[in-house]
């Protein structure tokens, strides 16, 4: 019989398109997006000078803090409302193998990743345009980056701030797989990021800890912006190195309990 | 001419939680169909059992085929022809019945929402499928819970304590629908229930477990065969005093049920003899059977349970609490 994959796929496309939850997430960062175009007027730091570094500067504070909460938020529901309910048993009594259930829920947990990325994104660059220009970046002295320039880095910085958010879902689901109550699984997650985020300074563990890198991109965008000379090597090197091994480790270690675990009360 | 394998066969079935054997070297096999029974006191390793089927719970030891294809070689080929429900139905409450439904019938080959239709009129949810499962109550979650276990026709339908939370109406409709499928179309129904009510009158075969043992198979006719010791007899007119009683020492002891009848326990399985004696001495007899032993009795007398002990849920009518109305 051939692979479930895109059958799990759709189903979970379907009841992620009917929970209210995923539309909670949207709101939330849509609102934060609002609160920060008002704070970004009276700010008027050198880095909300023009719209690549209004961008830059509103993704910069939605992922710091309300982006990686909804995020963390939806993974770790993922299998847990399904454990939870008792959902799971008649989803794996079909022809269908744990694997494929599994690596189903990471994609529709990255898909969520993406669009809440994408709308966040869009929201912040409409916000942009009412103030400034989507145009080339300069000083007093003339065109530092041309338009085509900073699109382009700009869009590198888009596909660059998944690959730690990647990792987040994949930590997420790893959460889900272990605690079998939603409630509990969503406030471990979100409680683990900020005490890893808080901690990881004090024990000297911040250069292992994928999270740095969640809002690195946006970062760097915003040194385009103000005309400097930005550096992504080497730094997007061990970006990605760690958060791919992050990922990839959460992935393997959930997957593997996933699919050797009792699924009985 | 090779002979069919059995819709269902565990082999020497053991899980072990811990130091805990929730069964233990279990083997039974349900015949193409058959109608099966599974019963057992609480704890006794039903559940576990069942959750082993669709490999939601790992066996410590043992295997399990459908249909002669092993579980653990090739999963989807075997769960293909199976239909199964453990425990309370769950659902995506947030959706409808339908989309549950559909979200269900997907993971299967060619369900057509014909057949969906089909199966939401048979289990009476037609006009309520479009609500969400949220409203449902017990007993139209427990309907939608075994309309899910029909979708894409299975061959062998495995139903954990269907009629939990039905109506005394529904859960005869619910099963009288089931043993026609039986009848016409040859499916094979293991059906866990601890209300034996249900088991004594619609399986052909019977498994009884406890403390993870097989303790009981066989036919419920066989299993239930009547006490040929103790017969109960309706007279009209005069009734047997306490002389002819300890006049003949084959009745160990008679017991006036109502003023007409009256239960005898005879020393041996002869219950032509009373008769013949009863007629000699001049009684007329209006009636004479050997008594019917219950499944509840028969249960008893297996797993060595007393009548106190036995869960208050068992042999009694099903819970009408929830009845088809749906929660505010």
């Amino acid at each position: 019989m051939p692979s479930q994959f895109v059958t799990l796929l759709r189903n979970e496309v379907t009841k992620a398109a009917r929970r209210r939850l995923s539309y909670f997430g949207l709101f939330a960062v849509g609102l934060v997006c609002v609160i920060i175009y008002f704070i970004a007027g009276q700010v008027g730091n050198s880095a909300t000078t023009n719209a690549w570094g209004y961008v830059g500067f509103s993704m910069q504070l939605l992922f710091n803090d309300i982006g990686p909460i909804c995020i963390i938020g939806f993974a770790a529901k993922l299998v847990a409302d399904e454990t939870g309910a008792g959902t799971i048993r008649s989803a794996l009594a079909a022809p269908v193998h744990r694997w494929e259930f599994y690596l189903a829920k990471a994609v529709i947990g990255l898909l969520y990743m993406l669009v809440l990325s994408a709308f966040a994104l869009l929201f912040s660059a409409a916000l942009a345009s009412v103030h400034y220009r989507f145009g080339p970046v300069g000083d007093s002295v003339g065109v530092i980056y041309s338009r085509n320039q900073a699109m382009r880095e700009f869009l590198v910085c888009c596909a660059l701030s998944w690959i730690p958010l990647s990792a987040l879902v994949m930590y997420g689901l790893l959460i889900s797989t272990v605690l079998r109550n939603p409630a509990a699984a969503v406030a471990v997650g979100i409680s683990s990021l900020f005490l890893i985020n808080f901690t990881k300074h004090l024990v000297g563990l911040d250069p292992y800890i994928f999270t740095r890198y969640i809002d690195y991109s946006w970062l760097t965008l915003q040194q385009i912006a103000q005309g400097m000379d930005y550096q992504w090597r080497p730094e997007v090197w061990r970006m990605i190195e760690l958060s791919g091994v992050s990922a990839v480790l959460t992935f393997a270690a959930g997957l593997i309990l996933f699919v050797r675990e009792d699924l009985n009360n | 001419m090779m002979e069919s394998p059995p819709a269902l066969a565990l082999e020497e079935v053991s899980k072990r939680f811990g130091r805990v054997h929730a069964v233990d070297h279990l083997s039974l096999q349900v015949e193409p169909g058959h109608m099966a029974g599974f019963l057992g006191p609480n704890g006794a390793g039903k559940s576990t059992t069942l959750y082993m089927i669709p490999r939601l719970v790992r066996p410590t030891h043992g295997r399990i085929s459908i249909f002669g294809v092993d579980i653990w070689k090739d999963y989807k080929k075997a769960i293909r022809s199976v239909g199964i429900t453990v425990e309370t139905p769950a659902f995506y409450e947030y959706l409808s019945g339908r989309k549950n439904l559909e979200l269900a019938a997907r993971l299967l080959d060619h369900v057509s929402p014909r057949e969906i239709d089909e199966i939401l009129e048979r289990i009476g949810l037609a006009e309520r499928q479009h609500d969400r499962v949220r409203v449902y109550s017990t007993g139209m979650k427990q309907r939608l819970g075994i309309g899910r276990a029909l979708l894409g026709r299975p061959r062998l339908l495995i139903l954990d304590e269907p009629t939990n939370g039905m109506d005394p109406e529904g859960t005869h409709e619910i099963l009288s629908f089931l043993r026609h499928k039986v009848r016409n179309d040859g499916l094979t129904l293991f059906i866990s229930s601890h209300l034996m009510s249900e088991i004594e009158e619609f399986c052909d075969t019977v498994f009884v477990i406890n403390r993870g043992h097989l303790v009981a198979s066989g036919s419920v006719k066989e299993l239930l065969k009547p006490h040929e010791r103790i017969v109960r007899v309706t007279f009209q007119g005069r009734t047997p005093d306490r002389d002819f009683i300890s006049r003949h020492e084959q009745i160990r002891k008679a017991e006036f049920m109502t003023a007409d009848t009256v239960e005898f326990t005879l020393a041996q399985d002869d219950p032509a003899w009373l008769n013949q004696c009863l007629l000699q001495a001049g009684f007329s007899v209006s009636a004479l059977a050997p008594k019917q032993k219950t499944l509840k009795e028969f249960f008893l007398s297996i797993t060595g349970l007393r009548h106190d002990e036995v869960p208050s849920s068992i042999n009694q009518p099903p819970a009408t609490q929830a009845g088809d109305k749906p929660h505010a």
